[in-house]
């Protein structure tokens, strides 16, 4: 049970729900923006390896810019856009979350293309999904790794090599790939909801603080008043 | 701002992200999956190349574009392969330099790990002069002649453009020159050797 939940004051429920809800709301919005961020600077950052490490693709003296660099500009930029706009159009909102959550991994795997496959770039994956765990709602994680799930599940049906190395890999691979951020994943939705519960509690506290700072101005109101009445009688 | 511009804006956002999901992947795909030009590679060692081969001796040769980063993952294989090899093979791996550019314009870090694979002999090849006697056109574009002067494999040893990794390629040429099979060939990933114009003129 929600410490929301467990308190027996209807007022000072509503209260605490009310403040749990501002501040939730507040802390992903933030949470929006900040992603909103590191999705434009990722989309540089795509940039900046794509023309690093493969800038020109050639046929003999003459060259071309290289296929990546028009993938990192193009699919960095579509996968970018919405999720910019609705941090900034619907903070706080779950679709927006939701969809940032998508888009980060898409950038993850566009990041592991560019790099031309290397290991060490998946560790954007398991990053990605610490920091999606600022939003302290389980769900967004659940989002990410379907997202992660069906990119290897379909790469590993049509293009196996991509993601594998290997041609025939077994049909069961994607569910090794995606059980290690499955791992990761039960301690952050453990996280996720310890800190959810937090808030409300810290919401119900302040709530009851309110709710008993409001009784003791009611009662020195109400004392002021009868010494008032008490005075001029006396006078 | 009028009410139906935001609304408007996030669906047009949401079409746009949707279809560059699915542009990026089919992109990405037909690119990584399509391969180069296949060799027409003589069946016997080229008589007029300059590489000396001696009798009796097994030859490796990759030919590879300096600039083309795709070759970084040939290059990565072909150490895969040396080190699965018989010491006896001679590995050559030729590097494409115009005659007409800059000195140094082949000198990159393709080249650079190629240089630091253990028995590999680079070789700077003048306008791709041993690439046509090897019939090649591609980057990564890898040939084994056997003792005898006789072509046993040529192909690619990659999976994909730019993919390192196991792949039938790399296992095929191994087991040739370990003698568990005779002969093979896999499709080659990467820029192509010979410009257009030399192309149409060969």
């Amino acid at each position: 049970m929600s410490a929301v939940a467990a308190v027996t004051n209807p007022g000072v429920a509503a209260r605490a729900a009310e403040l749990r809800d501002a501040q939730m709301l507040e802390r992903r919005a933030k949470v929006d923006k900040m992603f909103a961020l590191l999705l434009v600077v990722q989309y540089l950052a795509g940039i900046g390896a794509a023309l690093f490490v493969s800038p020109y693709a050639w046929q003999g003296k003459e060259r071309v810019l290289h296929m990546h660099v028009w993938v990192a500009i193009l699919a960095g930029a579509g996968f970018a856009l919405l999720p910019v706009l609705l941090a900034f159009l619907r903070p706080g909102k779950p679709l927006t979350r939701h969809v940032i959550a998508a888009s980060q991994m898409l950038s993850s795997a566009l990041l592991i293309h560019l790099s031309g496959g290397r290991i060490e770039t998946h560790f954007h994956v398991f990053g990605s999904l610490a920091f999606l765990a600022f939003y302290l709602d389980w769900k967004v994680i659940i989002t990410a790794t379907v997202v992660v799930a069906a990119d290897h599940f379909a790469r590993g049906i049509f293009w196996p090599e991509s993601v594998y190395g290997v041609a025939n890999p077994e049909w069961w691979r994607f569910l090794e790939h995606a059980g290690w951020v499955v791992f990761e994943d039960i301690f952050l939705i453990w996280a996720c909801i310890f800190s959810a519960r937090e808030f409300g509690t810290i919401a119900v506290r302040q709530a009851e603080v309110e709710y008993l700072s409001e009784q003791e101005q009611l009662k020195s109101a109400a004392l002021e008043m009868a010494l008032a009445e008490i005075q001029p009688a006396t006078a | 701002m009028k009410r139906w511009i935001v609304p408007l804006a996030l669906v047009l956002a949401a079409l746009i992200w949707t279809g560059t999901v699915a542009a990026a992947y089919r992109a990405v795909r037909l690119f990584e999956t399509t391969p180069g030009e296949a060799a027409t590679a003589p069946s016997k060692w080229p008589s007029k190349s300059a590489i000396r081969r001696a009798d009796g001796e097994w030859s490796l040769v990759m030919l590879v574009h300096p600039r083309c980063s795709c070759s970084r993952a040939s290059v990565q294989e072909l150490q895969a392969v040396l080190e699965k090899s018989p010491r006896s093979v001679r590995t050559h791996v030729l590097v494409y330099r115009p005659s007409d550019f800059a000195p140094g314009w082949e000198q990159t870090d393709v080249v650079d790990s190629a240089k630091r694979l253990r028995r590999a002999n680079v070789i700077i090849d003048e306008n791709g002069r041993e690439a046509d006697l090897f019939g090649g056109f591609t980057s990564g574009q890898t040939f084994l002649y056997d003792g005898g002067g006789k072509l046993r494999f040529a192909g690619g040893i990659t999976s994909l453009r730019g993919h390192a990794g196991l792949n039938s390629g790399r296992t095929d040429l191994i087991d040739i020159v370990n003698a568990r099979a005779e002969s093979g060939d896999h499709p080659v990933f990467g820029c192509a050797i010979s410009s257009r114009e030399k192309k149409e003129t060969r």
